[in-house]
């Protein structure tokens, strides 16, 4: 008697001790908490948006309180994610820039997809399909899922309707050729004496989308910026690259049809609503601040081509850093599956202007009846049939800024295109070198 | 951030008194107890959050490590020597001097302007001092947005007003040439009010009765401003001059907010510099060489200027 009194004492004490050790674990009481990092990489109220979009996941899903958090542009996300697994708390959830997921898992930063896709019932070639093919260039790793696509861009020519019917031209037959749009930039241009008043053009540079319009600008001139299938080779002092910085500053320098100097994003598109430039090039992600800001009539249309219609992936993918707890993992798993579904992709699409990864995604009503209403949103949609993977290398955000530093000279009147391009090809092959020594040029 | 912190030692140890008796230091030991007592608390956080991070970032610099395949190794002084044959760097140096030299001089001399036309107070002065104070109240990286739309190309503030004079629009932030000038320009706005603050203290301490003295002498005010003014602000000069310099080191909210270092490293600072080794190029090794270097001079440039500043005070 004694005994069993004793053990159901003993017994109640363990259970309550245990029950009040482990309850946090349990989780049976309170929702998972998770972070999702997010950047604001174009003009617009993203951040409002997303504000919008986690709170009615927290509503609808009671076992998860997720936390939207706001990391910046790109590359300051990047920072911010790395210092965060660097201090042993990452987030759950990161919409991360989609060219920085191979830099991230050759630095074993990146959580592989592929386990949790399989405990949902699904494979690979099923979860992948659902997005549009020319995003899985950035999302895939050596045959690993390692990021699901959520917004994603083209770079698009956006053209100042009403001035071009003033200065005769059709904006419903936009310029499809480099020489075209050299043409159509002449055109545009006004002058008061030396004085421009009146840009005919204007393409940003500035760190990160300079890359990318280089990338833009080599693609379509039949090249590319970087080994797609390896991280440790760039291919910057090519003729396709060449033949586009060229053209880029013989827009500055010869036609001076193209404002001189390093653009940043935002006072490229400020030019443009305000009529200070007539066409831009600018990711599909500006869109909707365009539509909201014009006080004009207004088209968008592919990049034209030198050699061939073709143009670079940009925007984010979502992934899960490396080093979470099971329980934070399945969480951020559920948070991302739910963002990149049809309803929730198309929803983010029509805020931001960015188009939605998930083809599904434009057969919902709501989209369909979205695009009846603002057809241009279908441009940057239609340019994914020559759309191709973002780039990333080994540090991918130094490669790119080897590049765009001599670009900038360039822009500036300060060095040659050629020159400029052995500098940078130089400058990229010595960044790169210890990545090609552990790996390439490591004989067994 | 800290750096600035460690160059207090210098001055604790030279003003220390020079005991040489054992007896007489024990004795002198006890008496001042209580002052070590109430200096412990800064003096360990000192120690964990200052002269402990040194001592990582000293270990650091002699360490490199490349891919995350390649294991950390031991490289001795071969960071410092990669640090000091990196153009970068060497461009973050010399920019650094000019934004030193080029910020420091102009907005001291605003200070001292501002503080001798606002020295007596009374409601006007008032009013103009805290106008005056006002960029000093406004958080950097604010600022830096601030003026980002100022400098904007063609439709900014600035090309607005100054586009109906100029043939040609600078691109105040995209053209390597002028963007040093351009965050310069902002520096010196939001410190001259914060360096006119010690000048006014400064020209309280002048005292009274020499200036009487002089007024009735007969001396002008260009004399007095010569002869007794200027003299007795040397020690806020000194001062001051010291803050300027270093904040033209630690202050890089507005190249991180405006430029990121661009164009082409035309506004990239030694500061700047090693947060780009460390975060975005990922190269511990390097940052924390860099950083020894910069650590090094700004500790010897410190100890002179307030070697400088004792001999004054200390002098006949």
């Amino acid at each position: 008697m004694l005994f069993t009194r004793r053990l159901m004492l003993g017994l109640a004490m363990a259970g309550s001790m245990a029950s009040a050790l482990a309850f946090p674990a349990i989780a049976g009481e309170g929702p998972t908490e998770i972070d999702l990092f997010f950047p604001v990489p174009v003009d617009g109220k993203l951040a409002r948006d997303m504000g919008t979009l986690i709170k009615e996941f927290n509503e609808t899903h009671p076992n998860v309180k997720a936390t939207a958090v706001y990391t910046g542009s790109y590359d300051d996300t990047l920072i911010k994610t790395r210092a965060a697994i660097k201090a042993g708390k990452p987030p759950a959830a990161v919409i991360m820039s989609a060219n920085f997921l191979l830099d991230m898992q050759i630095e074993n930063e990146l959580t592989n997809l592929d386990s949790l896709i399989k405990a949902d019932g699904t494979t690979k070639e099923q979860f992948l399909g659902q997005f549009f093919p020319a995003l899985q260039g950035n999302a895939v790793i050596d045959r690993s899922v390692y990021g699901v696509p959520f917004h994603n861009s083209t770079p698009l020519l956006y053209i100042n309707a009403d001035k071009a019917k003033e200065a005769g031209l059709d904006p419903n037959k936009p310029p499809q050729t480099w020489a075209e749009l050299t043409d159509w930039a002449k055109k545009l241009t006004k002058r008061e004496g030396d004085k421009v008043t009146q840009w005919g053009i204007a393409i940003p540079c500035a760190y990160d989308y300079c890359g990318w319009m280089m990338e833009t600008l080599t693609m379509s001139n039949g090249g590319r910026y970087y080994n797609e299938e390896f991280g440790g080779e760039v291919y910057y002092d090519t003729p396709s690259m060449l033949g586009a910085l060229t053209w880029w500053n013989d827009l500055i320098a010869k036609h001076k049809v193209h404002p001189p100097g390093a653009t940043p994003g935002p006072a490229v598109s400020t030019s443009f609503i305000s009529g200070n430039a007539a066409m831009i090039m600018l990711s599909t992600g500006s869109l909707t601040y365009v539509r909201d800001n014009a006080k004009f009539a207004y088209k968008v249309a592919f990049i034209p081509r030198n050699v061939r219609n073709a143009v670079p992936i940009g925007g984010a993918s979502l992934i899960i850093p490396a080093g979470l707890e099971a329980e934070k993992q399945k969480a951020a798993w559920t948070l991302i599956k739910w963002m990149t579904s049809p309803e929730k992709s198309g929803w983010w699409s029509r805020a931001t202007g960015y188009f939605a990864p998930n083809m599904a995604a434009y057969k919902t009503p709501d989209m369909v009846e979205f695009l009846n209403k603002n057809p241009d949103a279908k441009t940057a949609v239609e340019q994914l049939d020559v759309a191709k993977p973002w780039f990333a290398t080994y540090k991918t955000v130094p490669v790119r800024k080897n590049l765009e530093d001599e670009v900038m000279l360039v822009l500036n009147g300060k060095k040659q295109p050629k020159e400029a391009l052995v500098a940078a090809q130089k400058a990229a092959d010595e960044t790169l070198k210890p990545y090609n020594a552990e790996t390439s040029l490591k004989l067994p | 951030m800290s750096l600035a912190e460690p160059a207090a030692l210098p001055v604790a140890t030279s003003a220390a008194p020079r005991l040489h008796v054992l007896k007489r230091f024990s004795a002198g030991f006890k008496a001042s107890l209580p002052a070590y007592l109430l200096l412990l608390p800064s003096l360990i956080f000192l120690a964990l959050f200052t002269y402990g991070a040194m001592g990582r970032v000293l270990i650091d610099a002699l360490y490199q490590r490349t891919t995350p395949k390649a294991p950390v190794r031991f490289v001795g002084l071969d960071n410092i020597s990669a640090v000091l044959a990196d153009p970068a760097f060497t461009g973050a140096v010399i920019n650094n001097l000019i934004y030193a030299v080029g910020t420091a001089i102009p907005s001291i001399g605003l200070a001292l302007l501002f503080a001798l036309a606002l020295s007596r107070t009374n409601a006007v002065t008032s009013a103009l001092r805290a106008a005056l104070f006002l960029p000093v109240l406004i958080p950097m990286v604010a600022a830096s947005a601030l003026f980002l739309f100022i400098f904007l190309p063609n439709v900014g503030l600035l090309d607005y007003y100054i586009g109906r004079l100029l043939p040609v629009l600078p691109n105040w932030l995209g053209d390597p040439d002028i963007a040093l000038s351009a965050i310069m320009v902002i520096t010196i706005w939001k410190n001259a009010g914060y360096y006119m603050l010690f000048f006014l203290a400064g020209l309280q301490a002048v005292p009274e009765d020499v200036m009487e003295a002089a007024h009735l002498d007969g001396a002008g005010p260009f004399q007095r401003l010569r002869y007794i003014i200027l003299p007795e602000l040397k020690p806020t000069f000194l001062f001051v001059t010291v803050i300027a310099t270093l904040n033209a080191v630690t202050q890089v909210d507005h190249v991180f907010v405006m430029t990121k270092g661009g164009p082409s490293n035309s506004t990239n600072l030694v500061l700047f510099y090693i947060y780009q080794q460390a975060v975005e190029h990922y190269d511990i090794g390097k940052a924390s060489a860099a950083t020894l270097l910069t650590l090094a001079a700004l500790m010897s440039l410190t100890a002179l200027s307030f070697r400088t500043l004792a001999n004054r005070e200390g002098g006949p």
